[in-house]
């Protein structure tokens, strides 16, 4: 009885963290259709934001390099990531301890220090800031995420597959475009939407490396917020947690995790 | 095996393990050694400037008390939002791993997570809505209260920490959940026949074997929220002067790189700390 | 020490009905083997005493109490989990020491009786041991004896020995008799290994489908098993049913057997002869060998009669002049026919 009455309890208390994660941006969702330009209440539907936001050449042109940049990204940290993990997976590496503990910095180290150092050594070494500057570090920030999801689904490979196939005579090359990558493909595919949310969603690498005025899209919303607040905000905002949100949908389907083993 | 065919798998695994790890040397490793460098620099070295070596930039750490207060400001932060994301994210795991049964423990489970993937910037500004003076949350209480309160909890300490809390809530609930999953039923069920309560099969069996996933979850919370600068900014107005805020000015308002270099390095210092701190409770949670 | 009584007692999930109408008497002091195949609820019945499982109807008594408003950590029970479920964070001497620990045992008593009980089932020395350092023998000593510390009423078992070698489980099996002897302590326990349930119990009791379908003292049900079920579960059995008629029952294959008390009746593997001559015995069939399987000491004829597989079992040098295949004859003791009832 005292039992079910906890459940129960717990159910409400996890609705509740529910609440807590979610209404802040539901809110600002539902301000984005309100026609006040200064969220008065009450509410009034309107797409007026959405249509300025469709005028709007700056915010446009941000948010089309941001995808394409986040595109760059996710090729090129898929293809580097997936080709370590499956040689982290295969070869006795020596070392390959320190290889795994070398991937934590990007995770780890605030990127604020990150995103600081990159935008000294690029100047340092005459590069400067601006678009290739970003993509270079998306990319570094990206592959940790590619290889942690890439080798779990590699760990449920049976390496046996491949020692058949090579006892039935493929080379090293057939048997890993014909065996393994089939098999964590969708390993693959979660990666590669990881990378591409890390990308899309970063802010604060973008801020220290992008030229001003020509910035991606989470940098415009930053020095827009910091002028003040308007509802356009909100409409560019609502679409961006959209969509991030059904790009990582979408990958957990992949990656599965936190499932049932 | 033979000495050829070792040879070329060293070869193979060279040439697969190269691109991922040379691009991380040069765009993390390489450029936080060049963020050491700076930071013994009297200028810029670029631009036709006139540069030295100098210990200066961290003399003037030790010297300008302000940097070391705003550290401390930041390292406080980090412990608040820390243990008040631990102390809600630890129960609400709990629930999703012991409590709930069946097909909707993973799409709760999903749910709680998915945020933490989202825009974390958008989350800021979404707070940032529901805070401000006659925002949302003013309005709501206003209606609901008899009485005039005037809810305005904008640019003030509190906004800042919900919005952190926010916005590293998920990392906690994570590490924990994968814990507590690990932790057989049976366990517990061998505990209860021994006579332990609820209260006791707590505080010697779950938080000890959950342990090192509160450990991971609380570090990956502490460390951001350290360097955070963009949250203070935007929850925190002219009242969220913090450590990660000093540094951002150095880099895009003052244009001291070698100070903002020496501050970066000196959080990077703190980082490390915790983190070889915590990296058996690390480990043993990730493995 | 305590007499467990369970009335009536079911438990369903979804349309399976894991209980059905469960009534029990479990003796003071002695050992009953709960035994059936899986999913036959033997463990949902086991979970129920010791209350994991809250039954839909029916009630369950220790002692004459009712138990069912008792939590389990009240019940005074001690129980062996399946994979032992050791506290991993936890030395030996830790785990063992758990109950009592809870029932605020001062450290001195608790050290003395963590000891007895270690030396009891032989492992005076690893008290410093984790759970992981220890192997499968240890490790299901271990939970024996951090189940019987705390002198529990019940002694409640889960397949304790399943996740051992061969070898090992029949050790253990001599080493479970013991402790319990020595400690008197009423025991259920659930096991799929009819060898196992006949070695240890002084009783058993058969499930399937969560019906009770018979208990007893293990010579007294496998001599006299009743229904075709048990006859089959326990032992191997061949099975034979026809129509009575006076002088015997006559089988479909039109063969008389004298003497048979019911419809149906059972012969054990071990009881049944094979000759290449026809034998004077008065209860003869004609059937066909179909295979000779050598194990050992004993081995095992598998047999044919009109389609119906039959086995029987007999030391090496009893079938020693069979063919591998052929026809053959069998004829059995009128004394060795067992009566069963329909089912």
């Amino acid at each position: 009885m005292t039992n079910r009455f906890l459940a129960r309890l717990g159910r409400i208390y996890l609705g509740l963290i529910l609440f807590f994660l979610y209404a802040p941006i539901l809110a600002m969702a539902a301000m984005s259709f309100n026609a006040s330009e200064f969220y008065q209440l009450p509410f009034r539907f309107s797409t007026e934001w959405y249509e300025r936001l469709w005028r709007n050449d700056e915010i446009l042109t941000a948010a089309w390099r941001s995808v394409w940049i986040a595109v760059v990204v996710t090729v090129l940290a898929t293809a580097a990531g997936t080709a370590a993990s499956i040689a982290l997976f295969r070869y006795d590496i020596p070392g390959k301890r320190i290889l795994q503990v070398l991937l934590f910095p990007p995770i780890a180290i605030p990127w604020l220090i990150t995103g600081t150092a990159m935008l000294i050594f690029f100047f340092g070494i005459g590069v400067g800031r601006g678009t290739p500057s970003v993509i270079v570090g998306h990319v570094a920030l990206a592959l940790p995420y590619v290889i942690v999801v890439v080798t779990a689904r590699l760990s449920t490979f049976d390496r046996t597959l491949e020692e058949a196939a090579r006892s039935l005579g493929a080379g090293p090359f057939t048997v890993t475009m014909r065996v393994t990558v089939p098999w964590i493909l969708p390993g693959i595919v979660a990666g590669a939407l990881f990378a591409f949310a890390v990308s899309f969603d970063q802010f604060v690498v973008s801020y220290f490396l992008s030229e001003p005025g020509d910035t991606t899209l989470p940098v415009l919303i930053y020095t827009a917020i910091r002028k003040g607040f308007t509802p356009e905000i909100n409409a560019i905002s609502t679409i961006i947690i959209g969509l991030s949100m059904a790009i990582m949908l979408v990958a957990a389907r992949y990656a599965k995790f936190g499932g049932e083993r | 095996m033979s000495g050829s065919l070792a040879r070329t798998d060293r070869l193979r695994a060279l040439a697969l393990l190269s691109p991922a790890y040379l691009w991380l040397m040069a765009a993390v490793f390489l450029p936080l050694s060049a963020m050491a460098f700076f930071s013994f620099l009297s200028d810029v070295p670029f631009g036709g400037r006139d540069w030295q070596f100098t210990l200066d930039n961290y003399r003037a750490f030790l010297e300008t008390p302000t940097y070391a207060t705003l550290l401390w400001k930041s390292v406080k932060l980090g412990l608040i939002v820390t243990a008040l994301s631990v102390l809600i994210g630890f129960p609400c795991a709990y629930v999703l791993a012991k409590v709930v049964r069946g097909r909707s423990r993973e799409a709760l489970f999903l749910l709680v997570i998915l945020p933490f993937w989202s825009n974390s910037l958008v989350r800021i500004f979404s707070w940032a809505i529901v805070l401000r003076g006659n925002g949302i949350l003013g309005s709501t209480v206003d209606a609901i209260l008899p009485w005039d309160v005037r809810l305005n909890l904008m640019f003030s300490p509190t906004a800042i920490v919900i919005g952190l809390v926010h916005s590293y809530l998920p990392y906690v609930i994570l590490t924990s959940y994968l814990a507590l999953q690990a932790i057989d039923d049976s366990l517990i069920e061998a505990a209860r026949s021994l006579g332990a309560r609820r209260r006791t099969i707590l505080r010697r069996l779950i938080l000890p074997l959950a342990a090192p996933g509160i450990i991971a979850g609380a570090v990956l919370i502490f460390v951001p929220v350290v360097g955070s600068f963009m949250e203070p900014r935007i929850l925190g107005g002219r009242r969220g002067t913090y450590y990660g805020t000093v540094i951002e000015d150095q880099f895009v308002a003052v244009f001291n790189w070698p100070l903002g270099a020496a501050l970066s390095f000196i959080l990077l210092a703190v980082v490390l700390g915790i983190l070889a701190l915590a990296s058996p409770a690390i480990r043993r949670a990730t493995l | 020490m305590a007499v467990v009584r369970t009335e009536g007692l079911v438990k369903t999930y979804g349309a399976t009905r894991a209980l059905d109408d469960i009534t029990l008497t479990f003796p003071d002091g002695g050992f009953f083997g709960l035994l059936g195949p899986s999913g036959s609820g033997k463990t949902t019945l086991l979970r129920a005493i010791a209350g994991f499982v809250i039954p839909d109807s029916g009630r369950v008594f220790i002692d004459d109490a009712p138990v069912e408003n008792v939590p389990v950590e009240a019940r005074e029970i001690g129980m062996v989990f399946q994979n032992y479920a050791l506290f991993p964070n936890m030395t030996v001497a830790g785990n063992v020491g758990f109950g009592l620990e809870v029932r605020k045992v001062p450290a001195a008593e608790r050290k003395r009786r963590v000891a007895e009980v270690l030396d009891l089932v032989q492992l005076g020395e690893l008290g410093d041991r984790k759970p992981h350092e220890l192997s499968g023998g240890q490790r299901q000593r271990v939970a024996m004896a951090r189940a019987i510390v705390t002198r529990p009423r019940v002694l409640l078992l889960d397949e304790p020995l399943s996740a051992l070698d061969k070898s090992l489980r029949v050790e253990m099996q001599i080493e479970l008799k013991r402790i319990q002897r020595e400690v008197g302590i009423t025991t259920i326990f659930v096991t799929h290994d009819q060898e196992e349930a006949l070695t240890l119990s002084d009783q058993i009791g058969i499930l399937r489908d969560g019906r009770l379908v018979r208990h007893g003292p293990p010579r007294e049900v496998y001599d006299n098993p009743r229904d075709p079920f048990t006859a089959q579960f326990l032992g191997e059995a061949n099975l034979f049913s026809g129509t009575p008629e006076p002088g015997g029952l006559r089988l479909a294959d039109g063969t008389l057997i004298p003497g048979a008390p019911t419809a149906t009746i059972a012969v054990r593997a071990e009881d049944l002869r094979i000759t290449l001559d026809e034998p004077a015995a008065p209860i003869r069939l004609r059937a066909r060998l179909r295979q000779r399987i050598f194990a050992g000491a004993m081995g095992t004829c598998v047999l044919d009669w009109r389609g119906n597989p039959l086995k029987a079992i007999g030391r090496d040098q009893d079938f020693a002049g069979l063919p591998a295949q052929g026809d053959v004859w069998l004829s059995w003791d009128s004394a060795d026919m067992i009566p069963l009832s329909e089912g």
